[in-house]
C-alpha cells in the first residue's frame, strides 16, 4: 500500500510537538477556503483527518477493495489480509495478547451496546447492581439503564465529589458480591477529569466483577494498555483520534470471550447456520461479532490513525494539548462571569468547560463561530451530569495536536467580543 | 471579527428589553402551555387569554437563549390583539417561513431572518411559538 511518509520534522521523538508542523499534514486547515483559518477547538466531539489516514483509505477504495472474508481470488485474498492487518495493528496499539479480543464494531457506542445486551443482559439478575459514574456519556449510561430495566437490577451512579472526581469511598458496596457490573470512562467528555480506571480495575478483580472502560476520550493522549489495566472490555472510536466515522473497538479480554453472546446476527458470524438457532454455531471470535461486510475501508483507517498516534506519541500529545489547556484556563478565570467547570488539575486531556452568567452557551458558541473559533456548546450527550452541575448546557473547548496558541487566542478574543455584543 | 449576523440589533433589543416577559407565574391567563428543548435545557411557558375570539393579553416566561427569548418577546407583540384564527395561521406561516419557504411574516418578526441560515438554531425561534400552537390547540382554536 502506497502510504504517504510523515515528514521526520514533525514527530517527537526529541523535543515537544510542533503543532504548526502537524497542522500543515491535516488537509482541512490548508485546502478550504471556510476552515484555512479555522481554530477548530471541537476536538472532543471528533478530530480533523490528517492526510496519511485519507489516503490509506483512498487506497483501500482504489486499489484494493473486494470482499472481506469472502473470496477466493487473489484480490479478495489480499483485501482479507490487510483487514486482518489493521486488526494486527488496533492489537498492538492496545497491548491486547491475541487478535480474538479486538473487534471492529461501528462505534464506541455500539460496542457498549454488544456488552450490555450480549455479556450483562444475559446473567443481570433483579437484586444486582450495575455502577457507572455520573460524569458518564449517554453511550455509557442509557445501555445500562436498559439492561438494568429489562432485568430489574438497579443502576447505581457514583457521584462526585466537590473538586469533579469519583466519589469511591462514599460506596462501600461497589466493589461486593451484590455489584453485576462497572462500567466507566477513563476521561470525561465534558470535565475533561480522568479516572483511575486502572485501580478501578485492580479492586473490581479481587471481587470478580467486570468492569468496562470507556475510552473514547482518553485514547489519543494516555497510552492504553489492556494488559496492564487488567480490564474486560474496553471501547473507543477511529473519529476522535484522527481515524474515520463509522468505525469503533470493542476489546474483550480473552477470559470473557465466549461470555459475550453476538448481538448482530447475520452474514460472515455464524459457522453452521442450523433449523433453529440453538443449533446453530457461532464462528470463533472476533469474527462472530463482526456480522455482515466488514467496514474494510474504516478499518484501514484506523489502523493508519494508529500508526499517525503513535508517530506523535500519546505523552507528547498530552503534554502539548495539557500546556494549551492550562493557558486557556488562566485566561478564562479572570472572567467574573464565567464558571469554570472544568478543574484546574484535570486540564490534560486538552478540554475546559465553562458557563456564563448571563450569555446562554449556544449564543456564545454562535458568536465565537462567526469569529472563526469552532467550539461546542449544550450537554454533550451528558444529560445527568449537565443536571448534576445545574446547568443545562456549557461550553467546551477542546484542543487537539493541531491547535497552536493563536487559537487560543482567537478564542479568547472571540469571547471578548461576545461580552460585547451582549454588554 | 466577523459582525455575527445572527445577533442584529432588533434581536439583541428583544432579548434584553424581552417584552410581555412575566416574572412571576402565569396565572392569570386563561390558556398556560409549557414548551421545551431537552437538546438545550431552554423552556418557555406561554400564557394568554381570548375575549371575544381576541387574543389578548399574551405573555411568556422562562429561560432560554436569545434566539429564543427574543422570538418568544417579538411573537408577544404580534400576536396581542389578534383573532384566534388570525394568530393560528401566523403560527403556521412563521413554521414555514422558519423552513425557508417564501410565505410573508410580519414585519416585526423579520429580525428573525438570519437564523433561517442557522438550522441548529431553527428550535430556538420556534418554541414560542410550538406553545402557542399547542395553546391554541388546547382551547380549540
Amino acid at each position: 500500500m502506497s502510504v504517504m511518509p510523515l515528514p521526520n520534522n514533525h514527530t517527537s521523538t526529541d523535543g515537544p510537538i510542533n503543532p504548526e508542523l502537524v497542522k500543515a499534514l491535516f488537509p482541512i486547515f490548508s485546502n478550504n477556503p471556510l476552515t484555512r483559518n479555522l481554530s477548530y477547538l471541537d476536538n472532543a466531539a471528533t478530530s480533523q483527518k490528517p492526510e496519511v489516514v485519507m489516503q490509506a483509505m483512498d487506497d483501500a477504495m482504489r486499489l484494493f477493495h473486494s470482499p472481506v472474508n469472502r473470496g477466493f481470488y487473489p484480490l479478495a485474498e489480499q483485501t482479507t489480509t490487510r483487514y486482518e492487518q489493521a486488526r494486527e495493528r488496533l492489537q498492538r496499539f492496545i497491548g491486547a495478547a491475541n487478535h480474538a479480543s479486538v473487534i471492529f464494531t461501528a462505534s464506541a457506542t455500539d460496542s457498549i451496546n454488544q456488552i450490555a445486551q450480549g455479556f450483562l443482559l444475559p446473567r443481570l439478575k433483579p437484586e444486582q447492581n450495575v455502577w457507572v459514574t455520573r460524569m458518564e456519556h449517554h453511550a455509557n449510561y442509557l445501555p445500562w439503564q436498559d439492561v438494568c430495566e429489562k432485568s430489574g437490577a438497579s443502576l447505581r451512579i457514583i457521584e462526585l465529589t466537590d473538586a469533579g472526581e469519583l466519589d469511591l469511598e462514599r460506596y462501600p458496596d461497589i466493589f461486593a458480591d451484590s455489584t453485576a457490573m462497572i462500567a466507566l470512562t477513563q476521561t470525561s467528555n465534558v470535565l475533561g477529569i480522568s479516572n483511575d480506571v486502572k485501580d478501578i480495575c485492580r479492586r473490581a478483580k479481587q471481587k470478580n466483577i467486570p468492569v468496562l472502560i470507556d475510552a473514547a476520550q482518553a485514547v489519543v493522549s494516555n497510552t492504553i494498555n489492556v494488559r496492564e489495566l487488567g480490564c474486560d472490555f474496553l471501547v473507543f472510536s477511529a473519529h476522535k483520534m484522527f481515524g474515520p466515522n463509522g468505525i469503533g473497538l470493542l476489546y474483550i479480554a480473552p477470559e470473557q470471550l465466549n461470555e459475550v453472546q453476538p448481538v448482530r446476527l447475520g452474514g460472515g458470524m455464524v459457522d453452521f447456520a442450523a433449523d433453529s438457532i440453538a443449533d446453530t454455531i457461532w464462528s470463533e471470535a472476533p469474527h462472530c461479532f463482526e456480522a455482515g461486510s466488514p467496514n474494510f475501508v474504516g478499518a484501514i483507517g484506523f489502523a493508519s490513525a494508529c500508526e499517525f498516534v503513535d508517530s506523535l506519541g500519546q505523552a507528547k500529545i498530552k503534554a502539548h494539548i495539557g500546556e494549551l489547556a492550562t493557558t486557556l484556563y488562566q485566561a478564562l478565570s479572570h472572567y467574573p462571569n464565567l464558571h469554570l467547570v472544568s478543574s484546574a488539575e484535570h486540564l490534560s486531556s486538552g478540554i475546559v468547560s465553562f458557563y456564563h452568567d448571563v450569555i446562554h452557551a449556544h449564543d456564545l458558541a454562535q458568536i465565537m463561530g462567526d469569529a472563526g473559533v469552532a467550539v461546542r456548546a449544550g450537554h454533550h450527550c451528558a444529560q445527568p451530569l449537565l443536571r448534576h452541575l445545574g446547568v443545562s448546557s456549557t461550553l467546551r473547548i477542546s484542543i487537539s495536536v493541531y491547535n497552536t496558541n493563536d487559537d487560543i487566542n482567537a478564542a479568547v478574543n472571540a469571547l471578548n467580543y461576545a461580552q460585547k455584543v451582549f454588554s | 471579527m466577523s459582525d455575527s449576523q445572527l445577533y442584529k440589533a432588533q434581536l439583541l433589543d428583544h432579548f434584553k428589553k424581552p417584552r410581555n416577559k412575566a416574572v412571576g407565574e402565569l396565572t392569570t391567563m386563561q390558556v398556560v402551555k409549557r414548551g421545551s428543548n431537552p437538546s438545550c435545557g431552554d423552556e418557555i411557558e406561554v400564557g394568554f387569554s381570548l375575549k371575544d375570539n381576541i387574543i389578548e393579553p399574551i405573555q411568556f416566561r422562562g429561560r432560554g437563549c436569545s434566539v429564543c427569548i427574543a422570538s418568544a418577546s417579538m411573537m408577544t407583540e404580534a400576536i396581542t390583539g389578534q383573532p384566534a384564527e388570525h394568530a393560528k395561521i401566523m403560527a403556521a406561516q412563521m413554521q414555514q417561513w422558519i423552513e425557508g419557504e417564501d410565505v410573508n411574516i410580519p414585519p416585526m418578526l423579520k429580525p428573525l431572518e438570519a437564523v433561517r441560515h442557522h438550522p441548529a438554531r431553527k428550535k430556538c425561534v420556534m418554541l414560542a411559538w410550538h406553545a402557542l400552537i399547542e395553546g391554541m390547540e388546547q382551547s380549540n382554536v
